[in-house]
C-alpha cells in the first residue's frame, strides 16, 4: 500500500510533467510555426557605386538596385536566380528575381525595373503617381513622367511604413506601365517567349534605419473580389515584399 | 451523510442484437465512410473542371467537406434510425437499448450511444480538446506580440490564428457548459430518466465531431484572413481556408440548434412530478435559456454562411457592392448572432455559480424570481442591441442612439444577477471551496467586463474604443473571465458526480491563482494599450504600446501554466481521486440522490418534488 | 438589508433605519464599500484619461470625460458588491464537511431590491442619458458646422490610406488639418471594408466599397495624429498606417501651397 507521502510526491511529479508537456508541446507548435514562417523572399543587398548630389544640395552614395516584374514567377526564374520564388504557384505574377531590398540608410538609391506583364485600371486612382521619389518623376523608357493613366497600369511598387515611431517615414509609389495586348502575344501563345519589355528607373533617398513594407496596388490577384485575392491576398514574396535600410 | 460504495463499472451487459449493423458500426467506421465520400467526391468533382478558377476550387471543397459529414454520420450509425423506420422495420428494444451502450464499458464512448451520461462526457472530452487548441494559439498570439516588430510568424499565420483562436474557443465555450452539464447532470436535475430525443442528443455531439477536422482542414488549406467574425467581403476575397470555416459554422449550428431543441424539450416536459418552474434548479433555467435563445441566433450565422459560400462558388454578390450587394447584411447577419451567442456563453456559467451558491453559503437562494426575471431580461434584450457592434459602420447613424438605449439598458437586468449574488452573500460565511472561490472569480471578472461594456456602448467613446484592443480585453472579461470561470467552477462542482471522484483540491487552487491572477494581468494590459490607440487583431504594433503588450504575454503565461494545472488535476482525479461522498456538498437538487455510476435510467422510482432546492438556512422563513 | 428586530415591538422606519446602520456587519460593508468605491474612482479621474490618447478634438475631449464619468458613477456599485464579497470572504467556513446552515434564512427583502433596482435604474438612465447628449451635441455640433467645413475624401485599399481635398485639389499619403476649423471625412474602400481611425480625433468610421461613409470632427489641439485601420483587412492589415497632424491655419495654407507647387501630388 502507498504511503500519502509517496502519493503526494508523485502527484507533484506528474502535475509538473503535465505542466512541461503542455509547455513542450505550445513550444513545438510554436517552433512548428515559426519554421514555416521562415522569410522565403530572396533578398537582394543594393551596391554603392560613387557618390551623388541630392535634391538638397547634400553629397549622397549612389546605390544601385535591379529587378523585374513578371506574368508569372517561372518567367522571373527564368530570368535570375531565384531558386524558390515559384513557391509552389506558378501561375501567379511576381516581382523578381527579388521581392526583398536590402538598401543602406541615407543613400540615393536608384531602382530600375524590367516590366513584362499586362494591365489595366488601378483599384485606386492615386496609385497612378508617382510620389516621393526624386524630383517626384520616374522615367519610363527613358521619358521623365510625374504620373500614368491610372487605367493603362501594370502594377506599382508602393512602399510603406510598419507601425513604429522609431523610424524615419519613408512612402514611394511608382506606377508602371502595362504591355498591350500586342505585346503579350507572344508570351500568351507561349508562355517562355517573355514581351520586350519597360524599363523604368527612379531613385529616391533612404533615412535612417529601419524595416518597411511594399505591395502592388494593381488588382493583380484572382477574380474572387476585387482582384486582391490569391496572389495578392495571402502571401508576401510575390506581389508585395520588405526593404530593409540598414 | 451517506457514502457510497463504488459499484463496478460493468454492469449486466445488454442483450447483444444478433447480426444487427449497429452492433459493428463505430468512430472507425465513421472516419472510413466519411473519408470516401469525401475524398470520392472531391476527385469525381474535379474532373474535369478548371481548378485554376477559384470558384471551381471552392465548390470543389465545399461539397467534400460536407459529403465528409455526411459520410462519417452514415458510418458511424446515426442514419440507421431514421432509414429503418423509412422502410417499415423500426429497431427493435433490443437495438434501442444496444444504442443506449449499457454495459459496454469503454466502447460506447466511441460509438453513437444515445445515453445522456455518455453524451456529457464525450462533450467534456471535445471541451478540453477545443480549449488545448484554441489556449495554443492564444499562446502563440501573445508570444506573438510579446515585443514589437517580431517576427515569430508571418502575418499570414498571424491572422489565422487570430481567426482560428476565435472560432475555437467561440465553440468550445458555447457547448462548454450546456454540452457536457446540459447533457449529463440537467436531466438528472430535473428527475428525468433520460433526454427528450436521445437519437437527436448523441446527432448533435457527433455533428460536433465531423466540424472539427473540416475547421482544422482549414490550417491546411492557407487559413482564414479574417477573424471569426469573417466579415464579407474580405471572406469572398479569401483564399480556399475560408470553405473551411463556413462549412464549419453550418454544421455546428445544425448541432446547436438540434442540442438547443433536445435541451429545451427536455427541460419543458420531462420535469419531475411536483417540478412547478418556479422550483426548477436555477442551473436549468440558465441553461434552458441560453439554449433556447441559440436556436433563434445561430441559423441567422448559418444563412450568413451560406450567402459567403454562394458569394464564393456562384458568384451571386449578396455581400458584393459591385452588383448591388452589401457588406453590412453580412454584417447584421452575423450580430444579429453575435450578441445573443455572448448571453448563450454566459448564462449557464452565471446560473452554475447561482445554483452552488446556496449550497456553499448554506442560506437561501436570495430572490429567485430576480434571478430568472434576471436572465430572462437579459436573453429578451440581447435579441434587440446587435447594431452596437456597427455603430462605427456607417451602415446606419440614426440607429445609433436607439441601439444605445437598448444595450446600456441590458445593465439592467444583469444588475438583477448581482442582486442575487449579493444579496445571498449578505451575511453569510460561505464555505470555502474551489467553486466558491470561482464564484468570486466570477463576480470580479464580470464587473470589470459589465462596466467596461457600459464604456463601449456608449456612441462618442465609442468612436475612440471601437476595433480596438480594449474591446478585445472587454469581452475577454466577460467570455473567459466570467463564463470560463463559471465553467470551470461548474465541472468542479459536479465532478464527483461526473466521475464518482473528488477533484483535487490543491492543484485546483493553485491553478486557480495562476489562472485568476494571469487573465487579469494579462487583460488590465490590454485594456492600457487599447485605451492608448492599439487596434485589434494587429500581427505588429507600434514601440508606444511594447509594455502593455509585454505585461499582457506575461500574463498569457501564467493562465497557461494555470489551464495545464487544471487540466492535470481533472485527469489525475477522475483515475486516482478521492472517491466522493454521494452528496459531498449537501446540496438539495435531484442529481445527488442518483447513485454512481449513474444506472442508464437514473433514477429508479418516480421522483415527487414538493419545493425547490434552496432551503437552506435555520430560521424558518416567513 | 434586513433588520434583525423585526420581531420585537414594531419600530418606525426611522428606528429600523437607525439601528441597521449601527449593526457591525454593515458598519464593515460600509467602510470596505467606501475604500473600493474611492478605488475605482481614483482610477476614473486619474488612470484613464493618462492611458487615453491626446486630445486633439472636441470628440476626443467628450470621449475621455464620457470615460471618466462612467466609472465614478459605477464606482459606487462596484463598491456594494464588492464590499459584501470582500467581507463573506473574510468570514469564510473552512473545513472538509458542509458546515452548519447559515442563521439566515430570508429569500427576500423588498426593500433591498427596491434600493437596488432604483440605483442601477439611476446608474442605466444616467448612462443613457450622458451618452445621448454627448451623441446628440457632436452630431448636432457637425450639422451645424457644416457649411465652413474642411472636405477630405478617404481612400482605403489593401493596405494603404490616401486622402483628397476637393476645394484645394490636392492627392496626400498623410493628413493635415487646420486647427479649429471643422473636418467632415468622406471615407470610402476600393475593395474590402476598412475602418479609417485617426487616432488623437476620437472618430472613426468603415470604408465600404462603392457607399461613402462620413465622419465628423474638429481639430482644437495642434499635434501629431497617428491614423490606423480598425477593421482587419487582411495580409497587412497592421500596418495599414499613416501619420498626419493637426497644425495652424497658416501652416496648413503652406502646406497646401508647396504640394500644389509639385503638381497637387505631395511627395
Amino acid at each position: 500500500m502507498e504511503t500519502t507521502a509517496q502519493s503526494k510526491s508523485r502527484s507533484l511529479i506528474t502535475g509538473l510533467l503535465t505542466i512541461a508537456l503542455g509547455v513542450l508541446a505550445v513550444t513545438s507548435v510554436g517552433v512548428v510555426l515559426h519554421h514555416s514562417s521562415a522569410d522565403p523572399q530572396p533578398k537582394e543587398y543594393a551596391t554603392i557605386k560613387g557618390t551623388i548630389v541630392g535634391p538638397d544640395g547634400k553629397t549622397y552614395p549612389h546605390a544601385f538596385l535591379k529587378d523585374g516584374v513578371y506574368p508569372d514567377p517561372v518567367s522571373s526564374k527564368a530570368h535570375g536566380t531565384c531558386a524558390t520564388c515559384d513557391g509552389g504557384h506558378p501561375s501567379w505574377p511576381s516581382y523578381g528575381p527579388y521581392t526583398h531590398f536590402v538598401l543602406p540608410a541615407h543613400t540615393y538609391v536608384t531602382i530600375d525595373l524590367v516590366v513584362y506583364d499586362s494591365g489595366g485600371n488601378l483599384n485606386t486612382p492615386y496609385f497612378g503617381n508617382v510620389v516621393g521619389t526624386v524630383a517626384g518623376t520616374a522615367t519610363y523608357d527613358g521619358v521623365t513622367k510625374a504620373n500614368l493613366d491610372p487605367t493603362a497600369v501594370e502594377h506599382t511598387w508602393t512602399l510603406h511604413g510598419v507601425p513604429t515611431t522609431t523610424q524615419d517615414p519613408l512612402f514611394v509609389n511608382v506606377p508602371l506601365p502595362m504591355n498591350t495586348d500586342s505585346e503579350m502575344k507572344a508570351y500568351n501563345d507561349d508562355p517562355t517567349k517573355l514581351p520586350k519589355g519597360h524599363i523604368v528607373e527612379f531613385s529616391f533617398i533612404t533615412g535612417g534605419k529601419g524595416e518597411y513594407l511594399w505591395n502592388c496596388e494593381y488588382p493583380c490577384g484572382d477574380t474572387s473580389y476585387q482582384g486582391f485575392g490569391a496572389v495578392m491576398g495571402s502571401a508576401a514574396g510575390y506581389m508585395g515584399g520588405k526593404v530593409s535600410v540598414i | 451523510m451517506t457514502t457510497l460504495v463504488h459499484q463496478s463499472e460493468v454492469s449486466s451487459p445488454a442483450p447483444v442484437p444478433a447480426k444487427s449493423l449497429i452492433t459493428k458500426l463505430n468512430i472507425v467506421t465513421g472516419f472510413i465512410v466519411g473519408a470516401i465520400f469525401c475524398w470520392g467526391t472531391y476527385y469525381a468533382l474535379r474532373a474535369g473542371r478548371d481548378m485554376t478558377d477559384t470558384h471551381n476550387v471552392n465548390k470543389v471543397l465545399i461539397i467534400s467537406m460536407f459529403m465528409w459529414s455526411l459520410g462519417f454520420m452514415i458510418g458511424i450509425g446515426a442514419l440507421i434510425g431514421p432509414f429503418r423506420w423509412l422502410i417499415g422495420k423500426d429497431l427493435t428494444p433490443e437495438e434501442e437499448l444496444y444504442m443506449s451502450g449499457e454495459g459496454q464499458g469503454m466502447k460506447r464512448y466511441f460509438k453513437f450511444c444515445t445515453d445522456h451520461k455518455v453524451v456529457g462526457i464525450q462533450y467534456l472530452v471535445a471541451v478540453m480538446v477545443l480549449l488545448g487548441a484554441g489556449g495554443t494559439m492564444a499562446m502563440m498570439i501573445r508570444t506573438n506580440l510579446a515585443r514589437p516588430g517580431s517576427h515569430l510568424v508571418l502575418p499570414q499565420i498571424y491572422n489565422s490564428l487570430v481567426g482560428l483562436h476565435g472560432i475555437t474557443m467561440i465553440i468550445a465555450m458555447i457547448i462548454a457548459l450546456t454540452g457536457p452539464l446540459g447533457n449529463f447532470i440537467l436531466p438528472m436535475m430535473i428527475g428525468a430518466r433520460g433526454e427528450a430525443f436521445p437519437r437527436l442528443n448523441a446527432v448533435s455531439f457527433w455533428l460536433l465531431f465531423t466540424a472539427i477536422p473540416v475547421l482544422c482542414s482549414a490550417w491546411f488549406l492557407g487559413g482564414i484572413p479574417t477573424g471569426w467574425s469573417a466579415y464579407a467581403p474580405l471572406s469572398t476575397q479569401a483564399g480556399p481556408g475560408m470553405n473551411a470555416f463556413l462549412v464549419t459554422i453550418i454544421i455546428f449550428a445544425i448541432s446547436t440548434a438540434v442540442a438547443g431543441t433536445n435541451i429545451t424539450t427536455t427541460v419543458i416536459t420531462m420535469r419531475a412530478k411536483g417540478m412547478r418552474f418556479n422550483r426548477v434548479p436555477i442551473f436549468v433555467i440558465g441553461c434552458t435559456i441560453s439554449v433556447a435563445l441559440a436556436v433563434p441566433a445561430f441559423p441567422t450565422f448559418m444563412a450568413a454562411m451560406v450567402q459567403t459560400g454562394m458569394d464564393r462558388t456562384i458568384s451571386t454578390g449578396f455581400f458584393d457592392a459591385n452588383v448591388g450587394g452589401t457588406g453590412w447584411l453580412y454584417a447584421n447577419l452575423f450580430w444579429i448572432m453575435g450578441h445573443p451567442e455572448v448571453y448563450v456563453i454566459l448564462l449557464p456559467g452565471v446560473a452554475a455559480l447561482l445554483e452552488m451558491l446556496p449550497v456553499f453559503t448554506r442560506k437561501p437562494l436570495f430572490s429567485f424570481p430576480m434571478a430568472v426575471a434576471g436572465m430572462a431580461g437579459i436573453a429578451g434584450m440581447s435579441a434587440l442591441v446587435w447594431a452596437h457592434h456597427m455603430y462605427m459602420s456607417g451602415w446606419m447613424p440614426a440607429l445609433n442612439g436607439p441601439f444605445m438605449v437598448t444595450t446600456e439598458f441590458i445593465s439592467f437586468p444583469t444588475g438583477l444577477l448581482f442582486l442575487v449574488f449579493v444579496g445571498t452573500l449578505w451575511r453569510s460565511r460561505p464555505w470555502l471551496k474551489f467553486p466558491m472561490l470561482c464564484v468570486y472569480a466570477m463576480m470580479w471578472n464580470l464587473l470589470i467586463g459589465g462596466i467596461t461594456g457600459v464604456y463601449v456602448s456608449d456612441v462618442p467613446l465609442d468612436g475612440t474604443l471601437h476595433g480596438s484592443m480594449f474591446v478585445t480585453a472587454h469581452f475577454h472579461y466577460t467570455i473567459m473571465g466570467a463564463a470560463l470561470s463559471g465553467a470551470v467552477g461548474a465541472i468542479a462542482y459536479w465532478f464527483p458526480k461526473l466521475s464518482g471522484r473528488m477533484l483535487n483540491e490543491r492543484a485546483s487552487y493553485i491553478s486557480f491563482w495562476f489562472v485568476q491572477i494571469g487573465l487579469n494581468v494579462l487583460f488590465m494590459g490590454m485594456f492600457l494599450v487599447g485605451a492608448e490607440g492599439q487596434a485589434r487583431r494587429v500581427a505588429n504594433y507600434s514601440e508606444q504600446f511594447a509594455g502593455g503588450n509585454l505585461v499582457s504575454t506575461i500574463g498569457a503565461y501564467s493562465v497557461g501554466v494555470g489551464m495545464l494545472v487544471f487540466l492535470w488535476a481533472i485527469i489525475h482525479s477522475a483515475g486516482k481521486g478521492a472517491i466522493a461522498p454521494a452528496n459531498p456538498w449537501g446540496a438539495k437538487t435531484l442529481e445527488w440522490t442518483v447513485p454512481y455510476p449513474a444506472p442508464v435510467e437514473n433514477f429508479s422510482e418516480e421522483q415527487v418534488v414538493t419545493s425547490d432546492p434552496y432551503g437552506f438556512g435555520k430560521r424558518v422563513s416567513k | 438589508m434586513s433588520s434583525d428586530s423585526l420581531e420585537e415591538m414594531k419600530p418606525t422606519p426611522g428606528q429600523r433605519i437607525r439601528s441597521f446602520v449601527q449593526r457591525k456587519d454593515v458598519m464593515q460593508t460600509f467602510v470596505l464599500g467606501i475604500v473600493i468605491t474611492a478605488g475605482f474612482t481614483l482610477m476614473g479621474l486619474y488612470a484613464y484619461p493618462n492611458w487615453m490618447p491626446a486630445v486633439h478634438s472636441k470628440e476626443m475631449h467628450s470621449a475621455r470625460l464620457i470615460m471618466t464619468i462612467f466609472t465614478v458613477l459605477s464606482a459606487p456599485i462596484a463598491g456594494l458588491v464588492l464590499a459584501v464579497a470582500v467581507r463573506a470572504f473574510l468570514n469564510m467556513h473552512h473545513g472538509d464537511t458542509p458546515p452548519p446552515d447559515s442563521e439566515l434564512s430570508e429569500r427576500s427583502n423588498t426593500p433591498a431590491i427596491l434600493v437596488w433596482c432604483f440605483s442601477t435604474g439611476a446608474f442605466v438612465v444616467a448612462a443613457i442619458a450622458i451618452g445621448l447628449l454627448a451623441y446628440n451635441s457632436d452630431t448636432n455640433s457637425a450639422v451645424a458646422d457644416a457649411p465652413d467645413a474642411i472636405t477630405v475624401d478617404v481612400t482605403g485599399a489593401q493596405w494603404a490610406w490616401s486622402f483628397y481635398y476637393p476645394a484645394q485639389n490636392i492627392q496626400t499619403h498623410t493628413l493635415e488639418l487646420p486647427s479649429g476649423q471643422p473636418v467632415d471625412f468622406h471615407v470610402k474602400s476600393v475593395d474590402v471594408n476598412h475602418s479609417f481611425w485617426p487616432v488623437q480625433l476620437g472618430v472613426k468610421v468603415d470604408a465600404n466599397r462603392i457607399v461613402t461613409t462620413t465622419a465628423e470632427t474638429r481639430p482644437t489641439t495642434l499635434g501629431p495624429i497617428d491614423i490606423r485601420c480598425a477593421e482587419l483587412c487582411g495580409l497587412n492589415h497592421a500596418v495599414m498606417e499613416t501619420s498626419g497632424a493637426v497644425v495652424s491655419a497658416s501652416d496648413f495654407a503652406n502646406w497646401v501651397n508647396s504640394i500644389k507647387a509639385s503638381g497637387g501630388v505631395q511627395q
